[in-house]
């Protein structure tokens, strides 16, 4: 059989086969979206928070307006005591209560720097961290408009010099590569590859499976196993590699989100991402020979990959264990060439390392043609016309005879 | 057609059903450790930064020593220009910089407020909030430090001074996880959505294993009895296995990694039963919609990430489009992890959390007629065929 007659098989396979079909057109689209759709607002905005103010003076009034100006921040609910609003926010009605207390104009106006407390719900981490900076801000800008009028009233005439007394050192914070720190460029970016990953896995896994199906798999690989394991794979590869273009094309190209590296980089390293992770799918499948218990594997592997990635977390600090698995991640050194190309706009240079780490996943697909090889050689070489059936048909559905 | 040899059947499928035990046992062992693992320094600590000191004072380098001292903030490398720095930041030798301007003592004394720049790589969100909570912890004291001289200067006392240098304080209290902790974050969700996607894929697998066996013209006592009679006995099975799973996950792990456990006993029993017989009945529903067991494992993997994302713990309810958010109250692990988290971690009491557990009993009671449904038309059409083969 020529070699593109072989993939034309492939994609006849393919095309019969619903299951198959939704793995390559239709599901990777809903699972892009929606990921893109949980995070379309980008920047979480008017955050719920609680206040009991104990004060009810011009002061305490004019701080809760100061939170509630905080684009992050929205002043939703007033308390009359504590235990009322420690009350929603153990039910998470809000992330925040801010306690002002009694006397708080009087003691500022006095000088006693009075303390202004908020409990923050920080198991919400990354809620938790916006709502912290949100309230610092607007508190620090509050009590610097208190602290300069102060000093003009004790008698520095220039607004500049008396802010300068309120604030002796300013800071510019600039969060660089993503400079409004949009949730959306940050997790979304991350997380589809996650998914793609999964699916390329997976879909390996049942391409093969499917000839396993129709008529077993050692009837597949009888003649040059190699030949038909690569014509099994290479129409997939084609089709991923399309689908990793459009997902990047759809954030930086559509939804014009900022991208500084070069497309040629970022195609090839997908291009190695998608065939590591075929590797991977074609040795969890020859390897088990059962679809159930290779999907099974496929799960383990690749479920827990986004928090191996590095990105919610940064890799440096994880332990060695941690760092191993996640070497053994396609999906991880994917991730850093597409970091590095997207935001820092880096060099071909900075790119090779992780290239060369995704392209070693050759060596699993070397112990999966291998193993093709095998089943090809054992097949071959059984005569007994009985037991060649026996290996072709392999029992898939051990289990559920009981 | 007694309910023991049911219960015998039950057993001897889930038990010499290797993908069922390698994904329940397997997985749930496994993901303990394993999941926790890339969390377990809890805090990203040291992040290396480069400084661009352009006016070599004596104070600059005190804020230097500053922020050095911070646990976030590591100084790597000094430099001489933003140039240097973003170059160094482009190879990823350090993950942010901090600029100190010309004359910055001079203008402190002067009172003009010298601006001090602090930026940090938010390609990684994590990265760049710890740095920046550390250099402006250090900028903050510095700061405030100088306007106490100032003050003890023009003739104020050195204690009031130090007290009073700022017209209000503001003191940030972080509850529920009150280190900040990675693990105490991400574990407590994650853990339920693992026995969730753990359990399905077991009911799946099950169910699906049969339906398969069933589409191929095979027959089993899956066939024989009553639906409602394998619906019962096979979730009351899977439930037995999981109270002692889920006991192992809330009890064990959590005092392992020291993740509180504010709920009593019994509200957290009150809540599990729903929730798993939920997961049990969508389970039961997926196996008898797939043709092939396999896409069971495969649809509810494919399902993690998005679940976890529309969880509410991550991203705020209020952010996420309506549709995705009324789409995840029909799944079990969105009212599961709302209620554990809050019962466990934000000790709420059983009163505040009553809709989470109505919204699974709701689920388990629509799930399971759905599930008796789907498995009794099954088994028509298995019949119907059989009748016709022979």
């Amino acid at each position: 059989m020529a070699f593109s007659t072989q993939c034309y098989r492939e994609w006849r396979i393919l095309v019969s086969d619903s299951w198959l079909k939704a793995m390559v057109f239709w599901l990777p689209v809903v699972l892009f979206f929606s990921m893109w759709l949980i995070f379309s607002a980008g920047i979480a905005r008017d955050l719920p928070i609680g206040v009991v103010d104990l004060d009810h003076s011009r002061l305490s009034r004019g701080l809760v307006r100061y939170y509630d100006a905080s684009p992050t921040l929205a002043v939703t609910n007033v308390y009359t005591s504590a235990t009322e609003g420690s009350h929603a926010l153990k039910n998470a009605d809000i992330y925040a209560l801010v306690v002002l207390p009694a006397q708080l104009e009087k003691d500022t106006l006095l000088g006693r720097a009075p303390e202004v407390t908020a409990f923050y719900n920080s198991q919400y981490i990354l809620i938790g961290k916006l709502i912290n900076s949100a309230m610092v801000q607007a508190q620090g800008t509050y009590t610097a408009g208190i602290d300069t009028l102060k000093n003009m009233a004790d008698g520095s005439p220039v607004p500049l010099q008396a802010l300068g007394q309120a604030v002796p050192i300013q800071s510019q914070i600039t969060p660089l590569f993503n400079s409004n720190s949009h949730y959306g460029q940050f997790l979304v970016s991350a997380a589809i590859p996650a998914i793609w990953q999964i699916l390329i896995v997976a879909t390996t896994v049942l391409a093969i499976s499917a000839e396993f199906r129709q008529k077993g798999i050692s009837t597949w690989l009888a003649n040059s196993p190699i030949n038909h394991v690569i014509a099994k794979l290479l129409p997939y590869t084609m089709l991923f590699w399309l689908q990793g273009f459009i997902f990047l094309w759809a954030m930086y190209g559509v939804l014009e989100w900022p991208m500084h590296g070069s497309w040629f980089i970022l195609s090839l390293s997908q291009l190695l991402m998608v065939m590591a992770c075929q590797s991977m799918g074609a040795a969890f499948f020859l390897l088990t020979l059962n679809s159930t218990r290779a999907i099974s594997l496929v799960a383990g592997f690749t479920a827990p990959a986004f928090a191996f990635m590095g990105v919610t977390f940064p890799a440096t600090d994880m332990p060695f264990l941690a760092q191993l698995w996640r070497a053994m991640l396609p999906v991880s050194h994917y991730i850093e060439i597409q970091i590095q190309q997207v935001d820092y706009g880096a060099s071909l240079a900075d790119a090779i390392p992780n290239m060369i780490a995704l392209a070693c996943f050759g060596f699993v697909l070397l112990v999966a043609m291998m193993k093709a090889k095998k089943i090809a050689t054992i097949y071959n070489g059984s005569v007994n016309p009985e037991t060649k059936n026996a290996v072709s048909k392999h029992s898939d559905n051990k289990g559920t005879q009981a | 057609m007694s309910w023991r040899t049911l219960f015998k059947f039950e057993l001897t499928a889930i038990f010499t059903n290797p993908s069922l035990l390698f994904t329940v046992f397997g997985g749930v062992l496994i993901y303990s450790f394993l999941y926790p693992l890339p969390y377990s320094q809890q805090l990203p600590r040291e992040q290396t930064i480069a400084v661009v000191n352009l006016d070599n004072s004596q104070m600059s380098r005190e804020l230097e020593r500053m922020v050095d001292a911070t646990p976030q903030v590591n100084i790597a490398k000094h430099v001489y220009s933003i140039e240097e720095a973003k170059s160094l930041l482009i190879k990823g030798d350090v993950h942010g910089l901090m600029v100190i301007p010309t004359h910055f003592y001079r203008d402190v004394l002067l009172g003009k407020s010298p601006t001090v720049a602090y930026a940090g790589d938010a390609s990684y969100f994590l990265v760049y909030g710890t740095i920046v909570e550390g250099l402006a912890t250090a900028g903050g004291t510095l700061g405030a430090k100088a306007k106490v001289s100032r003050m003890v200067m023009s003739g104020d006392n050195l204690v009031l001074a130090s007290e009073q240098y700022s017209a209000m304080k503001l003191n940030m209290r972080p509850v529920f996880n009150p280190t900040m902790g990675y693990i105490n974050y991400v574990v407590p969700a994650v853990f339920v959505l693992i026995l969730h996607q753990t359990l399905m894929i077991a009911a799946g697998i099950l169910g699906g294993g049969q339906n398969e066996y069933r589409l191929q013209g095979g027959t089993g006592y899956w066939l024989r009895y009553s639906a409602w009679k394998i619906v019962l006995v096979r979730t009351l099975l899977l439930m037995l296995i999981y109270i002692p799973l889920v006991a192992y996950y809330f009890g064990y792990s959590f005092s392992s990694y020291h993740i509180s456990r504010l709920a009593s006993i019994s509200d957290l029993v009150a809540m599990t039963i729903p929730f798993l017989l939920a997961v049990i009945f969508v389970g039961i529903i997926i196996g008898q919609l797939i043709p092939r067991r396999e896409l069971a494992t495969l649809i509810i993997l494919l399902s993690s990430l998005p679940l976890v994302f529309v969880a509410g713990f991550i991203w705020p309810v209020s952010a996420i489009p309506a549709p995705i958010n009324a789409l995840a109250q029909l799944v079990p692990s969105t009212p599961a992890i709302n209620g554990f988290l809050r019962l466990n971690q934000m000790g709420a009491s059983f009163e505040q959390v009553i809709n989470w557990w109505g919204q699974l009993w709701l689920q388990a009671l629509v799930y399971g007629c759905i599930a008796v449904f789907l498995v009794k038309r099954n088994q028509e059409q298995g019949s119907v065929k059989q009748v016709l083969s022979e």
